[in-house]
């Protein structure tokens, strides 16, 4: 794949507008009105297994973090009080198991070999999704500076399908009840 | 059409399906080109992901979780358990609603394996499942992934190979073997030894530079640690007519310790150290320890790892920070309780420690007593690598298998512990191969590849020679029972696709009634020959599994008694024949002996 699709393939699947209207109209849980006209080709052979998804794709990654790396409570709690050492050792799990998602379902890579401070050229056919230009900035391309950053790709967009009900698609995690026998 | 060829791991604490096209074409290496299917299974309720292992757990859910089709799956509705990494993960807080390890217990012969006893000992609310049962769900979620993957090559039509430990008995195969047919594999499937199939895959990885590394006269020890189990299978490399050629000579007993034991012992010492600060543990995070003691172990049993690692559990409420405690290991620590636990340093002449049965014994698993890794292998490498004439080179070579050796060290201390044995000359490692997980589906798709294009193949035959008990007659004496004797049936070594006649006297059985007939098999005497027949043996020379039987129905005869010989036969498949036979003529009546299971 190349960079670009990657890179289109990777926002469009997470920031779908289709995804994102359907996500609203859960949040204002009001019925969904029909996109026709945003209908896609694969969508269009399959007519007998209607595949508008029940939720978002974002809601099921960020399930994900929470279930495997406790993304949400180390977010959500106040750091007032605790020493550093006490969030370090928190974060030092959290950020492993958060890593080791991310790696699983995009396979980070850096969109450049170069290292930082390296000397790069851009492309002749320049795109602005795959550079960031700037510093002084003129004529035409290609453009020539230092890496500032190398940029990173998803190599793949692996989010784990929900097949819930509407209902409960704004569950990110469930309660935990613990039963004594 | 036979499209694909399919290597399946049904493991015991994970199942991989790796695949390769009949056509493949060998690429710049020689290697084929083999992928892992991606298993789509419940991670969580309701939510599904693509994983190129399947957990071997299965949740055996309350009606009500079921409910609302919280379980299904894109081919399964109305589903009330769940397979997989859902599963396991629910082993951790709910245990007696979770079935793992079943494939120990299809070789644990003092129980029924088709009745349904998992979990063990879990109340009667839950719907358990038999050790067979469980074995087919598994495959059956391989073969529905399959499917969904590949709907126009339907399995039953493609070439499939499926392991099990070299130390399997003939029951706990049959047993697979029923299990994988239920499933959907096709009646043809292929049973292939783990540790062949490991050193399979690194086969494929070298292409034809393995005749490189190994050598006339040299030998290679396969040592697959899985989460539960321990096998061994030592390979001597031969030669025939100038062409290198691999051997298997022997495989080792069914051991029943593996890498969880490891990550457990290390659990079970820092949640020590965790008490001594006044931390207790939820079952939720005594798992969390776990999986953080398995880093640590790969962390710190390396050569130039760090000397102390921080183990973290996170608190368990929505709290996390306040409540997450932190204690540190050293090296030292952990080096003491894993290296001279599980391999400890030994001589050759060093054996495992059986502790004497006590009179009451709890029925469940039977684990190994002395979990000295090393001293399991001791026995065995001095069972097979005696220096007689006729036994094998000790081994210059270990294949390493199994997650377990991603902690270099275990390796280093086995490699050190081996070398000692054969006088400092160097034992190495085989390096390479298709990563610790997933190499024995890679090589038995690789092997299934081979037999298919007439590609090398690691001989061997039959891995134990096997008899069968004969009540010898003579003067009853009240109170005693009749002397046993053992027949050998299948020698040690016998090819698949061969058949022999046990020559022996004629034995009577009785028509209409079931005959029954005690079994035993021996990985060590590898002289006998059919009709050899034994007066005593040792508890360890000889083990007995599970009795055959045979109901001999004879039309149009009026005698009461038939007299018969034993016949035995290795399927193209693996897979072991009894039969009775009655006279010697070709068209001579013949009954198959079948394995009865059933709780004894």
């Amino acid at each position: 794949m190349g960079l670009i699709t990657a890179t289109k393939a990777f926002c469009k699947l997470l920031f779908n507008r289709e995804l994102s209207a359907s996500f609203d109209q859960l949040i204002a849980d009001e019925p969904t009105p029909k996109i026709t006209s945003q209908q896609t080709p694969a969508a269009a052979e399959q007519p007998t297994k209607p595949t508008a998804p029940a939720r978002s794709d974002a809601l099921s990654l960020i399930a994900a973090l929470q279930r495997e790396a406790r993304l949400l409570d180390i977010v959500t709690e106040s750091l007032d009080g605790y020493s550093d050492a006490q969030i370090g050792a928190a974060a030092k799990e959290v950020l492993r198991d958060t890593g080791a998602v991310i790696e699983r379902m995009f396979g980070l890579e850096p969109i450049t070999d170069a290292a930082d401070g390296a000397e790069l050229e851009t492309p002749a056919d320049f795109d602005a999704a795959q550079f960031r230009l700037t510093g002084s900035v003129s004529g035409e391309a290609p453009f020539r500076g230092k890496v500032a950053h190398h940029g990173w790709k998803a190599t793949k967009c692996e989010i784990p399908k929900w097949t819930g009900e509407k209902s409960s698609a704004l569950i990110i995690a469930p309660i935990e009840l613990e039963i004594k026998s | 059409m036979t499209q694909f060829i399919i290597g399946i791991d049904l493991g015991t604490t994970n199942n991989v399906l790796a695949y390769c096209e009949t056509n493949d074409v060998s690429e710049t290496n020689g290697a084929v080109n083999i992928q892992l299917l991606k298993i789509p299974q419940l991670v969580a309720a309701n939510t599904l992901e693509e994983k190129p292992a399947l957990p071997s757990f299965s949740y055996l859910a309350a009606d009500a979780e079921a409910a609302g089709g919280a379980l299904d799956l894109p081919w399964a509705e109305n589903r009330n358990f769940a397979i997989g990494q859902y599963a396991r993960s629910k082993g951790a807080d709910t245990p007696d609603r979770t079935v793992g390890a079943s494939k120990s217990w299809l070789c644990h012969n003092k129980v029924d394996r088709r009745a349904p006893i998992l979990p063990w000992n879990s109340g009667d609310d839950v719907a358990k499942i038999s050790p067979v049962t469980a074995a087919q769900q598994y495959l059956e979620h391989l073969v529905a992934a399959w499917h969904a993957a590949f709907a126009d090559a339907p399995i039953h039509d493609q070439y499939v190979v499926l392991t099990v430990p070299a130390s399997f008995d003939p029951v706990a195969r049959e047993l697979t073997r029923e299990a994988a047919i239920a499933a959907g594999l096709p009646a043809n499937f292929v049973l292939l030894e783990e540790p062949q199939a490991a050193l399979y895959a690194w086969l494929n990885q070298q292409g034809d530079q393995w005749r490189k590394t190994l050598q006339v006269g040299q030998s290679v020890l396969v040592c697959d640690v899985g989460g539960g189990t321990t096998d061994l299978t030592l390979i001597a490399v031969d030669q025939n007519d100038g062409e290198l050629e691999l051997r298997r000579v022997a495989v080792g007993d069914h051991l029943l310790v593996g890498g969880d034991n490891m990550d457990l012992s290390t659990a079970y010492f820092v949640s020590g150290k965790l008490a001594e600060a006044g931390t207790t543990l939820d079952p939720w995070q005594s798992v969390a320890l776990w999986h953080s003691c398995r880093a640590a172990k790969e962390t710190l049993l390396t050569d130039d790892g760090p000397e102390t690692h921080a183990i973290t559990v996170l608190g368990r409420g929505s709290k996390l920070i306040g409540s997450t405690v932190s204690v540190e290991v050293n090296k030292q620590e952990v080096a003491d309780l894993l290296l001279d636990g599980f391999f400890p340093q030994c001589e050759l002449t060093d054996r495992p420690v059986r502790q004497s049965a006590s009179g009451f014994q709890e029925i469940g698993l039977p684990y190994e007593s002395d979990p000295g890794i090393t001293r399991h292998i001791a026995a065995f490498v001095g069972a097979h690598c005696s220096g007689e004439d006729d036994s094998v080179a000790m081994p210059n070579y270990v294949l390493f298998n199994g997650g377990v050796f991603k902690a270099n060290g275990l390796k280093q201390r086995m490699l050190k512990v081996m070398s000692a044995w054969s006088g400092d000359q160097q034992v190495s490692e085989l390096s390479g191969g298709s990563g610790l997980d997933y190499s024995v589906a890679t090589g038995a798709c690789f092997y299934g590849f081979n037999q298919q294009s007439g590609g090398m193949r690691i001989r061997g035959g039959v891995g134990s020679s096997y008899y069968v008990g004969i009540e010898t007659t003579g003067l009853a004496i009240p109170g005693a029972p009749r002397p046993l004797k053992a027949i050998c049936v299948v020698p040690f070594g016998m090819e698949e696709g061969t058949e022999t006649a046990v020559p022996s006297g004629e034995f009577a059985l009785v028509v209409g009634q079931p005959a029954q007939f005690r079994f035993f098999s021996s990985n060590t005497r590898k002289e006998d020959q059919p009709g050899t027949m034994l007066d005593r043996w040792t508890e360890q020379e000889l083990v007995e599994t599970d009795p055959l039987v045979a109901t001999l129905t004879l039309e149009d005869s009026d005698e009461n008694f038939v007299p018969v010989k034993f016949r035995s036969k290795i399927t193209e498949l693996g897979v072991f024949e009894l039969w009775c036979v009655a006279g010697d003529t070709e068209d001579a009546h013949r009954w198959k002996l079948e394995f009865n299971v059933r709780e004894s």
